[in-house]
This record gives structure tokens, C-alpha cells and sequence, in this order.
């Protein structure tokens, strides 16, 4: 186990190191110079070029790479362009927020998903099970904006059950109900992808369980088919899920970027969306390397607790 | 039925209910119902995250914006009047009284305002305006700031000295004459003259911006990024206190978004508007607020491309593109067309009963011909997916594209996202690009001479086509150093006329600039300026 785990973590640290170099060579193609975009247009080519030494862009690309590579490992993560302020500073609350809002789709999407799924096995090939199918296929379809724009017209508009977007109210900012209430249409739309992604795996999981022997001897031990259902089937099924949920946790973070656009959240999705309109290179590289981060490490402690509840994972 | 079919109905119908509940909950929008409790905080969706709050530094008029409302120069803009009251702006006394001229032209002498307090309890006085100036134009200064100078260059271009002369007099020494100083000083946008206070600025150093200290009729109270920058009341202002106790900015990137927070009550006023959404938010109430401000949206030629070295070739393209269609059917009357190189809004506009280079793709076909491009050319054109003061650019560009299809000129459309567009365009048209867009534009008509100087040919400066004609050059130097405004005003006649004739760059639309207020705001005004000020403002 600890050699598969130090296996998986000095991998998981090789693809990190991967993202920096790729985050790196990408925002070198973006056009237009950051040291005039900061001094703006008056300014003499004296000052452009005094800018551009002190931000190190003169250097060569592999002496930038290392200097950008250094700057992480001491928590510097340069300094917003548009902003000027520490971009760590200036990142941490948004990806607080935005953790906010993937967290509380996930709860949606686990609680729901699971839930759908067991009930749909249970009842495989009834009305509940193809109606449960039918919406899943529908939710893991609809691209995520779409389905924000549409959140919005028909219950912030039509209804006006809850505000088109931000986190709280501007007039009077705060408050847990508040921030419940601008939460709720971002964080179900956000879930609709993973719900309907985990729904359809433990439907299948649990119907493959089902077929088990152990079942059989279950049943004819005359164990309650709720207790089989959600105690020992489930559990034999949750290998699986975890896996999967970790995954999820993953293109949740990345699909909260657009959910967080439609929605005005005040989130990493919202501030990399500006960054890159700004060409503020230093929060893009910070806000991509965030997300790298995150999905590598939810990965890890996903694969890491599979291999403690199925051994034979280690092997896969 | 097979399961397939079955399964794929029970699809199709849940979509149906989505959109139907989608399509019921939008008609069913409309003003909210009045009598209601309201608070005193008024909301503004603004188009995009703001700068710095460094008003000195700050680039942009969505930023200055805000800006405005918290910090004053000495010179300010009587945005009291709407546009239709008042074609351009007056310029006023703000912390100056008043101020003196020399007969050379060469010395500003300011009687500043006494008894006047930036938010802080710093005393604004004579020492004040010398620390802000200095930190925008003297190199040795501790408080010079390089991004400050950059972008107020054009303002301080012929400074030769300041002088403290008391406690409440300041004497600018100038090295020229340069009548637009005075307008110059009542600017804002990419860089503002106006008056910080110079305590804080020691105080807080690099992190002035999130802590701006000025002396205006509204304070900073806090800046959340993405969500909010919050100002409230100046109790202690010199002036006419504000109405409003509170005023939030709130970017809402997304047009359609801005009109739906508006809708649902979660902003006051809205900037820009989706074009096609205007119509039915007047029919359900909304305000829909116009203006003239000073700005043109254009194309810049290359000069250093061979087809529009010849002034034939330009004038066909301006006689190529139907401006009145682009403004009345793709923009719905949210612009007016443009055939001039100043805007409306600008104390020199040429208002004439002639209307050059009128829509004629017939003649400019002739003039093609007549260039040595009977079958027209290919060519490239630049411009921003978005931006202040650029309505729908991308649309825009493919209209003339189609506009120049007709006459045989063949457009490739090159897009870029604002911020790097800018950054882009400001290092100048590079080897292949025939035209570039831009929405700019100042109330005095020292504008036209920025763009067009050849001694501000980028990168060192705005003029990013390389326009060099020596007569136009004259021109300019001839109406800068005009001392008196009459003079000034018949000289800036002079190179308005060369560059109709000339084209160094082509008028397209003047953008009227629309904002929607839900109908409790009152008193707002939009005068002839990129901004608004805020006093008079106030919500039933």
C-alpha cells in the first residue's frame, strides 16, 4: 500500500509539473505586451523596456520557467496585471467561493445521483427507472449554460423564486438565507452533469451487485430487501462510485467556470473569464494552475481510498 | 410502442415543459409593483470588472466611471445638462475657482478652493496639487508614479515647471502654448488629472488603488472583485451633498445578464443594453436614457499598406459602407451614422448641410477603378469581440465586410478580447492589417491631433495608422498654439477639413450611448461625456 501510494503521488506530482510548463508555453502565444498594457499607451519605450527587465519578460523562456517555477515553490504567484495586488491574495477568496458552489453541487449530485440510481436498479425497466434514464440522458446532455440561461428565464424571471446571479444581494450584502438563495439555481444547474453521470453508474453497479451470489444468500436469509439494498449492496458498489465521484469533483471545478460566467459568481471561473479578457497573464497561469491542482489531488485521495476499500484496485 | 420510441417521447415531453415554463416565466416580466419598501442603495450594472481605483493610473471609462463620483480636478465638465440641452460640455470651477491666463499662453495660474478636505481630513491646498501633479509628471519626485505618467503623457507634454505661489495659488509654466490644456485637465478615461489625497498616497504606497482617497461628493467603502465596488456619501463634501446615501457598481460582463438583473430588480441602471432587448423594456417601463458622447467608432487605414497609401482607395471605402443601415437596422437607432472626424459632442464639429462620402457604391467603384484596383483587393480588418464604447464590434465588422464585398474589397476579419485588442492596437497596424477599429474619442479636438501627430506614431503613441501629411502637421501645431478660443475654434476648422478630405481614418457611427434606469430613479442625467455624475440622483 505505501509503495502504491508514494507510486501514485510522485505521478501525481509529474503531471502537475506537466501543467505548469504547458500553462507556461500557452500564455506565451497570447498577444500584446503586458508592460504597455500596464503603463498604458503614452508611455515612453524607456519605461515599457524598464517594466519588461523588472518583470523578467527580456529573459530567456527557460530562465522565465524557472524563475515562474521558483515563485510557486515560495508562494509567489506574481502580481495581477489589471489589479496589482498578489495574485494568492487575490485568488484564494474566488476559489473559496468557488468550492462553495462545487461543493454544494456535488452534495446535489451525490444525494440525488445515488439515490435515482438505487431506486432505478431496484425498479430496473419500470416507468421510474426509464423516466429516472430519460432525465439523466437529458442532464448529462444539456450543455451547462444553456441550462443556466434557461434556470433563469423561467424561475429568476418568470417566477422570480430566485435572483438572475452574484452571491448576495447588492443593496444589502450577507447573510446565510441570502447566500442560500443565489446559490441554489448556479449549484443545481452546476450538478446536472455529475447527477446524471452518477445516477447511471450506481443504476449499473447496483444491478450488477444485484446479480451476485451473495444476494441470493441474502435474500434467503430473510435480510429486508431496504437493508440488502442500501447496506450490503451499495457498499459492494462503492468502490466504483468513489472513483467516479472523484472524477466528477474534477469536471465539476471545470464546469463551474462556465456556471459561474452565466451565474455572475464570484468565483475562480468568473475571475479566469476577466483574467483572460484583461490578458493578466499572472492570475490565467495562477487560476489554471488552481484547478490543475485541485482535480489531481481529488483524484489521488479518490484512487488512494479505493485501493483501501478494493485491494485489487492497487493492481489496475 | 418499442422502449426506444417510448423513452424518447418521455424526453421530448419533459424538454417541453422546460420551455414552456421557460417561456411563461418570461412574459409574465414587468416593472415591480410600486409602493414598495426600497432601500437608498442604488445599483448599476457596469459592463466589466473595473481597474485600479488609482484614478491617476486607471485605463478605461468603465472605471472612471466610478472614479468621477470620489475624486475631483481643478478643472471639471458641467455633466448637468443632457446632450439635447447641450452639444458638448461647459467646462467649470471645481477645485480650482477660478484661474488665470497668461498673455503668452504660457502660464496657468489656479485659485484654489479653500476649506475643501479630501475623505481622509487631509487639507486640500496648494501643496496638494503640487504632490498630485508631480506624481504624474516629475521624474525625481518620491510619489512619481510611471503608470500615472503614462497615461496622462498627453496632458503634461509641454509642462515646464509648477510653482507654489500661497497656500492657495498654483502657477503651471508651459514650454508652448497648448490651448486644449484646460479641456485636457477635465478628462478622464485613460488617466484623470484630479486630486488624491496626498497622505494616503504616502500611506498606502503601491496600495492606493484599493484605498482611494479623494475629495468628491462620494467615498469609497469597499471593492469585493467580480461583485461589488461600494461607495457611500461624503457628509462632509464642500458642495451640494449627494441625494443617494449609498452606490453600488456591479459588474455584470454579460449584456443579456445586466438586462435580466434589471428585470429582477437586483440593479437600478444598466450601461449598454442588449440592442435588441431596448423596445420592450421602454414598452414595460423601463427609462431608456440616450446621449451623445464624444465618441466615434472608426476604422484606422494602414499607411503603410500599398492599396491605402492612395486616398482614392479610402475615400471608396468610406463611400462603400452604408451607415445609415448599420444604424438603424443592425444597432436599432442605438447609434447615428458618422461622417465626420469629430463627434457631435465636441466644441469643434463640423455641422454642415453636405454630407461627405455618402453612400454610394456605385462612385465607389469609379474610385477604385481610378486607384488602379478595378477589381478591388483583399485585405485585412481589426477589431474586439467587446469593450466600452464599442457596441457589437464583431457584427459591425461583418457588415462592412459585406459593404465592401459589393465593390470588390475583400475583408478578412481578424478578432481579438478587448483588453489585448487594446494593448495590440496600441503598438500600431502591423504588415498586412488594412484597417483596424476603434471607438474613441475626447470632448476637445486635440483629439484629432493626438491620433493623427507624427510625433505620436505608435508604439510611442495613438497615431497607429502612421499618418504623416505635413499640412495637417501644421495645422495641428497652428490650433494648439491658438491663445484664444476663437482663434482655436477656426483653426481646429482647418485640420477638421483636411482630414474629411484626407481620411487618415473613416467615421462609421457616433454611439448614443444608452443606459436603462428602472423608472424610481430619478434625476439622472447623461450630458455629452463618457461619464455621469451621481449628485442628483435619487430613488423614490
Amino acid at each position: 500500500m505505501t509503495l502504491f501510494s508514494l507510486k501514485r503521488i510522485g505521478s501525481a506530482l509529474l503531471v502537475l509539473l506537466g501543467v505548469t510548463l504547458i500553462v507556461f508555453l500557452l500564455l506565451q502565444l497570447v498577444p500584446g505586451d503586458p508592460a504597455r498594457a500596464i503603463l498604458g499607451q503614452g508611455a515612453t519605450d524607456e519605461a515599457v523596456q524598464q517594466l519588461r527587465n523588472e518583470l523578467g519578460l527580456n529573459d530567456s523562456l527557460p530562465q522565465q520557467y524557472a524563475t515562474y517555477l521558483g515563485g510557486l515553490l515560495t508562494g509567489d504567484f506574481g502580481t495581477s496585471i489589471s489589479q496589482g495586488l498578489p495574485v494568492l491574495e487575490l485568488l484564494l477568496p474566488k476559489l473559496g467561493n468557488t468550492l462553495i458552489l462545487a461543493a454544494a453541487a456535488l452534495i446535489i449530485a451525490v444525494v440525488f445521483g445515488v439515490t435515482l440510481g438505487v431506486i432505478a436498479a431496484r425498479k430496473q425497466g419500470g416507468i421510474f427507472d426509464r423516466v429516472a434514464m430519460a432525465l439523466s440522458l437529458g442532464g448529462a446532455s444539456a450543455p451547462v449554460y444553456w441550462a443556466g440561461l434557461l434556470a433563469v428565464a423561467a424561475l429568476s424571471l418568470g417566477l422570480g423564486w430566485f435572483p438572475t446571479g452574484g452571491m448576495y444581494n447588492a443593496r444589502e450584502p450577507g447573510g446565510f438565507l441570502d447566500l442560500i438563495s443565489h446559490l441554489a439555481l448556479p449549484a443545481v444547474v452546476a450538478a446536472l452533469v455529475p447527477l446524471a453521470v452518477i445516477a447511471r453508474l450506481t443504476r449499473a453497479e447496483v444491478i450488477e451487485a444485484l446479480s451476485g451470489d451473495y444476494v441470493t444468500v441474502l435474500r434467503a436469509s430473510g435480510i429486508s430487501e431496504r437493508t440488502m439494498l442500501w447496506k450490503h449492496v451499495l457498499r459492494n458498489a462503492l468502490p466504483s462510485l468513489i472513483g467516479i465521484i472523484g472524477l466528477q469533483v474534477g469536471y465539476l471545478l471545470g464546469g463551474v467556470i462556465f456556471v459561474e460566467v452565466v451565474f455572475q459568481w464570484p468565483g475562480l471561473g468568473q475571475q479566469l473569464y476577466t483574467a483572460i479578457t484583461a490578458n493578466d497573464l499572472p492570475i490565467v497561469q495562477a487560476g489554471v494552475l488552481f484547478v490543475a491542482i485541485v482535480f489531481v489531488v481529488i483524484n489521488l485521495i479518490s484512487d488512494l481510498l479505493t485501493a483501501v476499500l478494493d485491494p485489487r484496485a492497487k493492481a489496475a | 410502442m418499442n422502449r426506444k420510441t417510448h423513452r424518447h417521447r418521455i424526453r421530448l415531453s419533459g424538454a417541453c415543459v422546460v420551455i414552456m415554463a421557460a417561456v411563461l416565466g418570461t412574459s409574465s416580466c414587468m416593472v415591480p409593483a410600486s409602493g414598495e419598501a426600497w432601500s437608498d442603495t442604488l445599483v448599476i450594472g457596469i459592463e466589466s470588472e473595473p481597474d485600479i481605483l488609482d484614478p491617476q493610473g486607471a485605463g478605461g471609462w468603465v472605471t472612471y466611471r466610478i472614479n468621477h463620483q470620489m475624486f475631483e480636478g481643478l478643472v471639471g465638465q458641467d455633466l448637468s445638462q443632457p446632450s439635447a440641452e447641450a452639444a458638448s460640455t461647459e467646462l467649470k470651477p471645481l477645485l480650482a475657482e477660478s484661474w488665470d491666463i497668461s498673455a503668452d499662453g504660457l502660464t496657468y495660474t489656479f485659485q484654489l478652493r479653500e476649506g475643501v478636505k479630501f475623505h481622509d481630513g487631509t487639507p486640500f491646498n496648494a501643496q496638494a496639487v503640487d504632490f498630485n501633479i508631480r506624481r504624474m509628471w516629475d521624474k525625481d519626485a518620491p510619489q512619481y508614479d510611471v503608470r500615472a505618467a503614462g497615461n496622462t503623457t498627453f496632458l503634461w507634454q509641454f509642462l515646464e515647471d509648477i510653482t507654489v505661489v500661497d497656500d492657495y495659488t498654483v502657477a503651471l509654466t508651459m514650454s508652448q502654448p497648448f490651448s486644449p490644456f484646460l479641456r485636457l485637465m477635465a478628462q478622464g478615461g485613460t488617466g484623470a488629472a484630479v486630486m488624491m489625497s496626498p497622505d494616503a498616497v504616502e500611506k498606502y504606497g503601491d496600495q492606493i488603488q484599493n484605498h482611494p482617497v479623494g475629495t468628491g461628493p462620494f467615498k469609497f467603502e469597499d471593492r469585493v472583485r467580480g461583485e461589488r465596488v461600494t461607495l457611500v456619501r461624503n457628509d462632509d463634501y464642500w458642495g451640494e451633498e449627494a441625494e443617494l446615501e449609498k452606490v453600488v457598481f456591479r459588474p455584470i460582463p454579460d449584456a443579456a445578464a445586466r438586462v435580466n438583473s434589471l428585470r429582477n430588480e437586483e440593479t437600478d441602471m444598466i450601461a449598454v443594453p442588449t440592442p435588441d432587448s431596448i423596445a420592450k423594456l421602454e414598452d414595460d417601463g423601463f427609462v431608456i436614457t440616450e446621449a451623445a458622447p464624444p465618441h466615434i467608432w472608426y476604422l484606422t487605414a494602414n499607411m503603410n499598406e500599398e492599396p491605402m497609401q492612395d486616398v482614392r482607395v479610402r475615400q471608396a471605402i468610406s463611400m462603400a459602407i452604408d451607415r445609415e443601415g448599420m444604424a438603424d437596422g443592425l444597432l436599432e437607432s442605438t447609434a447615428l451614422p458618422a461622417y465626420r472626424n469629430q463627434a457631435p459632442a465636441n466644441s469643434a464639429y463640423l455641422a454642415s448641410a453636405d454630407t461627405p462620402y455618402k453612400y454610394d457604391p456605385q462612385k465607389a467603384k469609379e474610385l477604385l477603378a481610378e486607384a488602379g484596383y478595378p477589381d478591388g483587393f483583399s485585405t485585412v480588418l481589426e477589431t474586439s469581440v467587446d469593450g466600452s464604447g464599442q457596441m457589437v464590434p464583431v457584427q459591425m465588422a461583418e457588415y462592412i465586410q459585406q459593404n465592401l464585398a459589393a465593390v470588390g474589397i475583400d475583408v478578412e476579419i481578424q478578432t481579438y478580447e478587448w483588453i489585448s485588442y487594446i494593448s495590440h492596437y496600441n503598438e500600431g497596424l502591423q504588415d498586412g492589417v488594412g484597417m483596424a477599429q476603434m471607438s474613441w474619442g475626447m470632448s476637445t479636438p486635440y483629439w484629432l491631433g493626438i491620433v493623427t501627430n507624427v510625433n505620436l506614431i505608435a508604439p510611442n503613441g495613438p497615431n497607429v495608422g502612421y499618418y504623416d501629411n505635413p499640412e495637417m502637421q501644421d495645422a495641428i501645431d497652428a490650433a494648439i498654439l491658438a491663445t484664444d478660443d476663437e482663434t482655436a475654434t477656426k483653426l481646429w476648422a482647418d485640420v477638421n477639413a483636411i482630414a474629411i478630405e484626407d481620411l487618415p481614418f473613416i467615421p462609421i457611427v457616433n454611439d448614443k450611448s444608452p443606459y436603462v434606469l428602472s423608472p424610481r430613479v430619478e434625476g439622472f442625467v447623461l450630458a455629452s461625456e463618457e461619464w455621469y455624475d451621481l449628485t442628483n440622483v435619487s430613488l423614490s
